[in-house]
Parts: C-alpha cells; sequence; structure tokens
C-alpha cells in the first residue's frame, strides 16, 4: 500500500472527481440521472458537476471537502466521498445539494425534472442527522483487488471521528444492482438496514435501478 | 414589498408543491417539517418561487435559507 497516498481533495482534483461522480451514479447500468431528468449530455453534466464542486459548498455530495484522493505515482486513481450529516447545525444535505443543482443545472433543467419527479419519488431516501454518510467510492479498474477498500473506508471513518468523537453510525445508500460495491460494504461490516423499491417500470430509463439499498454499520464506542 | 404580501403569495407556491392545501407557512417552517420537503420538491419550490417573484436567487441566497422566514426576507430584499 505504501505506493499509494491518500489525501484530501483540492481544487486541482475537481476533473477527476466530477468523472468519480458519474462512474458512482451510473453504477453498474449506463444511466447517469443528472443527465436523464435533467435532459443533459453526459459531458455537460460533467462540467456542471464540476461547477458544483467549485463552489465548494460543506455537507453533502457534491462537496470538495467530503471527498478523499488517492494518488498513485503522482495521479489520481480512487476518489470517495463523505460527510456527516447536519453536523454543526448545517442544513440537510438534500438542501444543500438541491441549491447546487438547481442554481448550477437553471430553470430549464428544473422543468423538466418537474415533469419526472412523480418516477423517481419512491426512492428517494432521507439521511439519518449524525451519521456519516457514504456516497461516492470509486477506485480506477487497473487498481482493484489491491486492498485499497480497506485503507480508504478506514481513513474515512478516521476522518470522521476525529470531526465528531460520538459518531456511532455510517450509512451508505446503493442501487441493488451494483453488486460489486454491496460485496465490498459486506466486507467492511456493513449490513442491509433498508430497501426503497420502485413498482414504476419507467424508472429503468432514468435511474440505474428500481431499488435501493440503504446498507449501514455501526461503531463500537 | 411588505413581508404580508410575500406570506400571501409563498402560501398557494407552498401548497402547490407540497399538495397540501391545508398548509400554514410560518417563519419556522423549514424542511424538516414538512414530510414529502425532499431534494426534488425543494428544486421544484426554488424553481416556482423564483418564476412567482420573478427573481433569481444567487447561490449565496439559498445557502442562507434555514426556513421560510429567511425566504422572505430574501425575497424582501430584492425589492
Amino acid at each position: 500500500m505504501s505506493e499509494y497516498l491518500i489525501r484530501k481533495a483540492i481544487v486541482n482534483d475537481i476533473p477527476f472527481l466530477a468523472d468519480v461522480v458519474i462512474a458512482s451514479e451510473k453504477g453498474m447500468s449506463d444511466r447517469l440521472s443528472f443527465a436523464t431528468l435533467f435532459n443533459k449530455t453526459e459531458a455537460e453534466v460533467k462540467d456542471l458537476i464540476m461547477l458544483m464542486l467549485e463552489e465548494e459548498t460543506e455537507g453533502c455530495e457534491l462537496s470538495l471537502s467530503s471527498f478523499i484522493i488517492t494518488e498513485f505515482e503522482g495521479r489520481p486513481i480512487s476518489g470517495s466521498g463523505a460527510w456527516i450529516e447536519g453536523l454543526n447545525g448545517a442544513l440537510p444535505s438534500k438542501i444543500l445539494k438541491s441549491n447546487l443543482i438547481s442554481y448550477t443545472f437553471g430553470e430549464k433543467s428544473v422543468r423538466y425534472l418537474r415533469t419526472k419527479a412523480h418516477i423517481v419519488q419512491d426512492v428517494l431516501i432521507e439521511r439519518e442527522p449524525m451519521t456519516l454518510q457514504l456516497e461516492y467510492f470509486h477506485i480506477l479498474n487497473e487498481h482493484l483487488g489491491k486492498g485499497l477498500d480497506a485503507d480508504l473506508m478506514h481513513r474515512i471513518e478516521e476522518n470522521a471521528r476525529a470531526q465528531y468523537p460520538g459518531l456511532g453510525k455510517v450509512q451508505c445508500q446503493i442501487f441493488k444492482n451494483s453488486v460489486f460495491s454491496i460485496k465490498i460494504l459486506l466486507r467492511h461490516g456493513f449490513r442491509i438496514a433498508k430497501s426503497y423499491k420502485s413498482a414504476d417500470e419507467e424508472i429503468f430509463d432514468y435511474l440505474p435501478y428500481n431499488e435501493k439499498l440503504v446498507m449501514e454499520k455501526e461503531f463500537k464506542n | 414589498m411588505e413581508k404580508e404580501e410575500i406570506v400571501n403569495r409563498l402560501t398557494p407556491v407552498f401548497r402547490k408543491v407540497f399538495s397540501d392545501n391545508s398548509l400554514v407557512i410560518t417563519d419556522e417552517l423549514s424542511a424538516l417539517d414538512v414530510e414529502n420537503w425532499d431534494s426534488l420538491s425543494h428544486m421544484l419550490l426554488i424553481s416556482e418561487v423564483e418564476n412567482e417573484f420573478y427573481i433569481k436567487f444567487k447561490l449565496k441566497d439559498l445557502k442562507k435559507m434555514a426556513n421560510v422566514g429567511d425566504m422572505v426576507a430574501i425575497i424582501s430584499s430584492k425589492f
């Protein structure tokens, strides 16, 4: 592992982080919800994600401060995003994220979303306050199988406990077809806590899958 | 624009977005108080409020908006 360097993400990492967000959002599918729900191309979405990360809002999945990067030979090869929901009285992450998207994507995109909102309602899940929320976790293919996931998970949890020593739980929302990622989480002590499924088949045109899981792990304090 | 007028114009917007004709908005009302105030409805709310008042919220405005009272104050500041 010594050939890898894990560090906090910085502004220069934003283009790579945009790729991390896109790869994580698509999971095991070709559906990118930022594109399908807002009528954008993937290239447009990448530019918009970079703009949102550049705002450096704290406390949600689109916060630069939520990410850690792994470097290999001076180049980023993994990105992981996590934050403590509602820490220090912050607004709920759903509001912070929505503000960023509203402002960055623009009114035309939000009007388009209005016509699709009913399709995804069943898989919108509230985040539990004062828990660690793990949202994005992506390692470039050629660096898989090197034990990096364990070190990243440990660093994420360590960073979170330094911010909030009383941290009791980490949660991750993940589509059920992300079998590889689910296996990794199970290996790291997560269990499936809840499942949310949509009966609307149209959801497959917009999201990676029709069922989302909440996986969680409790910390022994 | 007076606060009362802003609240009177916001009320039907909130009721439409959250599909609740009995919803009463107060200064303290926030996303924590309304069951279906999620990320999607928040985006729709912002869009509808901007259209109602012919304004565009800056991102710094949105960041300061913890409740309806903050929203009213920000709308008022734009007139």
